[in-house]
């Protein structure tokens, strides 16, 4: 994936690039909100990550430029620590996601790949499945090889993020915030309970494991890893 | 307060303007009672004239010339004022009757200076209403003598006089009224202001416990004082509140800080998995002081007020038992019960991403603080319409002594030292309840803790989310 980066701190910016041109991206990288505003507009890429404090010209305003002049591609907004309105105030500047510094890389990484290929929302389909695993948006039913699996509505939820997420790695915070609406780091193992009754009724009496944990950054629904 | 800053005023500016146009209306005034008070009276005379002048006519036609001449001596012998005056001459000229010299037959009224009445007693005065003018009026009558009928204008000067002193007393005292009593005023006013000022230059050499002194009148200066002790009030509080802030991070943040400081110190790691596992250990506890941070600042937002922006009626009922859902599991898993009881709620404004986070504190906190086989209930309820949310336990509880001390920055009880948390979450608790015009209180369950969350009646509520600028709850992207 080709993305860029707009971030004028030099740590953070070599650590994001550094570690995105590991997992195989190309990263253009900007120090500036000017000189990434231009960038930006250039268009060709898949995902931007932006900086929410720059010098000059700042990342909401970057956002807003972009989309007011209809560019639609991904943005994942970057901001310092503590800003509780400020979350609200990127998505509703038209960023498509939000991190808060300082965060982990794999959080980095599990993001810009859930913005990526983030299906488009009109288009999507009544009925997820992944293997022989099926689930009805609709009827808000599951099916593995054919057998009904009852399912807490909180546990459906789970499952249908995991599904339209099949085969990438979503994080414990993407989880909160998505399936839960929990936008804090909570001091017990909800989401770990919760996959793990999710796991006992979708993968243990079945031959393949469909959820995996992924050490150090999340977890996985896939076929086969 | 010294004279220049009186002169300076506000209040003396408008004392002046005040007192030039009551002045200038004063002053229309007493033109106008003065013109038509000398009008009515000249006119009087004049009649008064002419009357005379008739009746005598009267006289002479009826009973002849002697007949008047001895009217006239009768007339001329009473020397009350107004002062008459009558001339009665032949048709020579020669003086008949009368207390005037004979003169040139001149007929009609007209007035005459009395000086050329007496030519020859000068200019002294020896009989006060001498001195005023005299209106004439004159005849020849049938005989070809010539009378002449006069009355000095005494009572036409007498209230001439009488209204200018009336006047002059008026405006005296009305001058001396306004700045007197505007002086008081204004200077009442102006001591009031200085009082204001003085707390401020106070308050700005570091006295933050002063206040601007307050009477009972209720009158704009009283609001305007009681404003500012109350936004004095709300500053202090803020400041302690930062300076306790920052105290707590200097004291609680060394811990952590220290013990991450001696594992570096004391770590001889041997092979490349002493050192994952050392990074891993650090990095771990570098995230938990990064969230004491993020939790003290968020804390530190809500309590400064400014997420009133994001409210949004919200259902509480949806959220607290969204919230409990989640954590069913959870107490299973750790062999305790959490039963739910969520009746239905009015919708009440506040922030759904922050009272999310409250219920699963409060929730947290119970299911962090009991050991297994304990029942945690979750309740909402409606207590005279208001919202309450309970959360109780049967724990171990805590003192009464520190029942109150548990919701302060990070107090711990000793016994609790060792569970994990950052002895935020009861603060962050009660600062999202004060935001949202809720009280928390904690009490003893009997056994264990009860924690019970009373949101505002729907009239205060309208009064804290008050005409701001709404926008929708915060979703997920």
């Amino acid at each position: 994936m080709k993305i860029l980066l707009i971030e004028d701190d030099a740590h953070t910016a070599t650590f994001v690039a550094n570690g995105l041109r590991e997992h195989g991206h190309v990263v253009e990288h900007s120090a500036s909100g000017r000189d990434g505003l231009f960038l930006a507009s250039g268009g060709g890429h898949d995902v931007m990550v932006i900086d929410r404090m720059l010098p000059v010209v700042d990342g909401l305003t970057i956002v807003k430029t972009l989309r007011g002049a209809g560019v639609k591609t991904p943005v994942l907004l970057l901001t310092t620590l503590g800003g509780v309105n400020d979350r609200v105030d990127g998505l509703e500047a038209g960023a498509d996601d939000y991190l808060t510094k300082p965060f982990a890389f794999a959080e980095l990484l599990a993001r810009v790949n859930a913005l990526a290929r983030r299906p488009p929302m009109a288009g999507e389909s009544t009925v997820l499945q992944v293997g022989d695993l099926e689930l009805n948006r609709l009827k808000r039913t599951v099916t593995r090889a054919g057998k009904r699996i009852e399912l807490q509505s909180q546990e459906f939820r789970l499952l249908e993020y995991l599904m339209r997420h099949a085969g990438q790695v979503v994080t414990r915070t993407m989880l909160l915030e998505n399936v839960w609406e929990f936008h804090f780091d909570p001091h017990t193992s909800v989401v770990e309970t919760h996959i793990s009754r999710l796991r006992a009724k979708v993968d243990r009496d079945f031959d393949g494991e469909l959820i995996h944990t992924i050490r150090g950054s999340g977890y996985s629904l896939d076929v086969a890893r | 307060m010294s004279p220049g800053n009186f002169l300076r005023s506000t209040s003396f500016r408008l004392l002046v303007w005040y007192a030039g146009i009551f002045g200038a209306s004063v002053a229309a005034l007493f033109f106008i009672v003065y013109w038509i008070t000398q009008a009515t009276l000249s006119q009087q005379l004049s009649d008064s004239v002419e009357r005379e002048k008739e009746v005598l006519t009267e006289l002479y036609r009826g009973g002849g010339l002697d007949r008047l001449a001895r009217a006239i001596q009768l007339r001329v012998v009473d020397l009350r004022p107004p002062r008459r005056y009558y001339l009665l001459q032949d048709a020579a000229g020669e003086h008949i009757a009368g207390n005037l010299f004979p003169m040139d037959p001149v007929e009609g009224a007209r007035e005459l200076p009395v000086s050329s009445l007496f030519p020859n007693r000068g200019s002294k005065k020896e009989e006060l209403e001498d001195i005023y003018p005299v209106v004439v009026d004159g005849s020849l009558l049938d005989g070809g003598e010539f009378l002449l009928v006069g009355e000095n204008k005494y009572r036409a000067e007498k209230a001439r006089e009488a209204i200018i002193k009336a006047f002059g007393w008026g405006i005296a005292i009305m001058v001396l009224l306004a700045a007197g009593g505007g002086a008081a005023l204004g200077g009442g006013f102006l001591r009031r202001i200085e009082e204001i000022n003085r707390t401020t230059r106070s308050i700005m050499d570091g006295d933050l416990s002063q206040r601007v002194p307050t009477r009972s009148g209720g009158d704009e200066m009283d609001q305007l004082a009681v404003n500012l002790n109350a936004m004095l009030d709300r500053n202090q509080l803020l400041m302690e509140s930062l300076k306790q802030v920052s105290n707590d991070i200097a004291h609680d943040l060394r811990t952590p800080l220290s013990r991450l400081r001696h594992r570096f110190e004391a770590a001889r790691p041997q092979t490349e998995a002493d050192c994952a596992f050392l990074i891993e250990q650090s990095i771990a506890e570098i995230d938990a002081i990064l969230e004491t941070f993020s939790a003290l600042l968020r804390i530190g937002q809500i309590e400064s007020g400014a997420r009133h922006a994001a409210f949004s009626d919200v259902d509480l009922a949806q959220i607290v038992s969204a919230v409990a859902e989640a954590y069913v599991p959870v107490a299973e898993d750790r062999g305790q019960q959490l039963q739910v009881v969520v009746n239905s709620a009015p919708a009440i404004r506040g922030d759904r991403e922050l009272l999310t986070q409250m219920a699963a504190n409060l929730i947290e906190n119970a299911i962090n603080h009991c050991p297994a086989g304990v029942v945690i209930t979750v309740a909402l309820e409606q207590d005279a319409a208001i919202p309450v949310l309970c959360i109780a336990d049967t724990g171990p509880g805590i003192p009464a002594a520190e029942l109150n001390k548990v919701l302060r920055r990070f107090y711990r009880l000793e016994a609790s030292r060792t569970t994990p948390g950052s002895g935020l979450g009861l603060a962050l608790v009660k600062a999202i309840a004060e935001l949202h015009g809720a009280s928390v209180e904690l009490s003893d369950n009997r056994p264990g803790l009860r924690v019970t969350v009373r949101f505002p009646a729907a009239g205060r509520r309208e009064l804290l989310s008050g005409p701001r600028a709404m926008r929708g709850s915060p979703s997920t992207a």
